[in-house]
């Protein structure tokens, strides 16, 4: 490893805050699965490590009924995945957190932590889209809160500011009769990111809701194939149209992972199956 | 890898960045130590280079393999890229400390009885997926263990035999206990 770095662990984030402020070469350490990796290829180099995880309002994860789900950023993807209370009222976001990597990764790997390395077919993107999230951010000019499309800006680029970490993520509440479903495709399951990633909700207003990652720079939602869903039951006949016309709101890429006309072929094939999945569970 | 002449013992390569040393304490494997790491040291790298527990193994480096997984604090986590500095206070098990003295745990006998090692390279990781699993579900379903051990690769058995030794120690764990 070529960086040379101290490592800093403090406990609140107001001395986060004002570490990052004074010492600009310094990175903020959450799980580290995507962190110690650059730090071990020399793709980064950093002069300080700031762990997060000695700040105890990080670890905070609870519902609220009326409010909603609370994540802080030292939440572990592990402890989502498993908590029920999420597989039964955020399912997609339960679906999303049980499919990255492996077991010991999500042990370590923090849903901030994705969010904030802001990968074009981050994991946890899609759910949190989906759902409305929303980034609680902290820094040298005080608190502030960003929806989550706005928080990615590009690939591996985000509106974080120097100085400023991301405190949490949260979730509005949902009602009886809201379902939502995660997909990914994958090289190979539990050790990539997803070629296509798809979270679709339905809500119990019948709107829906989409996310999709890996098929733009950034995770994003497909506002205008939702407008044209709005007045559609869920059926098998709007599944195949779906499958179809989703083609016409994505611009996938060419990479390393996958051909552009494959991502076409896949965005299809899985906005289709969440549809017909949703429709057997009852949803209209 | 585990060169002599180049590591000079040490299984794992590296160099001390220089910088000021960070005092940490924990466990591994029921002892207690107190040591002064270098922040850039990784918790696999303290395993082998200053506790010489060279039974966690370094494949790929880059938490794909799980060759070094370790149990921290109760989970099961890839130790190649967790920071040596982030084990303060921490309890760690590997694999030296699935047994009790010269007596293998009924985990390593179930691996030995169905072959489910050729090379062994991976075993250690294995070991403490399939212990961790056991740990937080004592009688795991084909597809749990399945799960379980999809962030271990094993390039010699093709995972049959592995499966099947997990199951059976769940087994016989199960009926130790009654
Ligand atoms: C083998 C392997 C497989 C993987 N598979 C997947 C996969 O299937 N799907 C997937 O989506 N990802 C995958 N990843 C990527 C990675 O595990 C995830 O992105 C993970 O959620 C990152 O979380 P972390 O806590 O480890 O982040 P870290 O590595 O600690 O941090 C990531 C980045 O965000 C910054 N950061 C972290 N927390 C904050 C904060 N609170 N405020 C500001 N900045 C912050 C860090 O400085 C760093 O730049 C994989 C990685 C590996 C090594
Ligand atoms: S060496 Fe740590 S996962 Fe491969
Ligand atoms: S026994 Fe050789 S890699 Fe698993």
């Amino acid at each position: 490893m070529l960086s040379k770095f101290d490592y800093v662990k403090p406990k609140t984030v107001e001395e986060a805050v004002a570490f990052l402020e004074n010492n600009p070469g310094t990175r903020v350490l959450a799980g580290g699965t995507d962190l110690i990796v650059l730090l071990r290829r020399n793709l980064l180099i950093t002069d300080h490590i700031l762990d997060i995880k000695g700040i105890e309002g990080l670890h905070r994860l609870d519902y609220k009924e009326g409010k909603g789900l609370y994540i802080g950023a030292a939440v572990l993807v592990n402890e989502i995945s498993e908590a029920p209370m999420i597989q039964d009222k955020y399912r997609a976001l339960s679906q999303a957190a049980g499919s990255l990597a492996s077991h010991q990764l999500r042990n370590r790997a923090t849903l901030v932590g994705n969010i904030c390395n802001a990968s074009p077919g981050a994991d946890l993107s899609t759910p949190l889209l989906v759902y409305n999230a929303v980034v609680h951010i902290e820094g040298p000019e005080g608190k502030r809160e960003l929806g989550i499309e706005d928080f990615f800006t590009g690939v591996k680029k985000t509106a974080l500011k120097k100085g400023e970490i991301v405190t949490g993520v949260s979730l509005p509440d949902v009602q009886e009769g809201d379902s939502s479903y995660y997909k990914k495709q994958a090289r190979v399951k539990g050790h990539d990111l997803a070629t296509v990633g798809i979270s679709i909700r339905r809500t119990s207003e019948q709107e829906t809701l989409m996310g999709m990652a890996a098929i733009a720079p950034t995770p994003i939602r497909l506002r205008e194939l939702e407008k044209k869903l709005k007045n559609r039951d869920f059926n098998e006949e709007t599944a195949n149209w779906l499958k179809e016309e989703i083609k016409n709101h994505v611009k996938p890429i060419s990479d390393v992972r996958a051909s552009l006309e494959y991502r076409f072929l896949v965005s299809g094939a899985l906005a289709k199956k969440i549809m017909m999945t949703l429709m057997e569970e009852g949803v209209k | 890898m585990c060169s002599t002449a180049k590591n000079k013992g040490n299984c794992v390569e590296y160099t001390d960045s220089g910088l000021p040393k960070i005092a940490i304490g924990f466990e591994v494997n029921g002892d207690r130590f107190e040591k002064h790491v270098d922040p850039t040291m990784t918790l696999l790298q303290l395993l082998h280079n200053e506790l010489k527990l060279f039974g966690t193994k370094e494949g790929c480096g880059e938490g794909e393999c799980g060759a070094c997984s370790v149990i921290l604090n109760g989970k099961a986590v890839n130790s190649c890229l967790v920071l040596a500095a982030e084990a303060d206070d921490a309890t760690i098990l590997t694999v030296e400390g699935l047994g009790q003295g010269n007596e293998l745990s009924i985990l390593q006998q179930e691996f030995i009885k169905y072959d489910a090692l050729q090379c062994g390279f991976c075993t250690p990781g294995m070991l403490m997926s399939a212990r961790s699993l056991l740990d937080r579900q004592p009688n795991p379903s084909d597809e749990e263990i399945k799960e379980a051990i999809a962030g271990n690769f094993c390039r010699c058995t093709g995972y049959v035999p592995i499966i099947e030794a997990i199951r059976s120690a769940a087994t016989r764990e199960r009926e130790a206990l009654i």
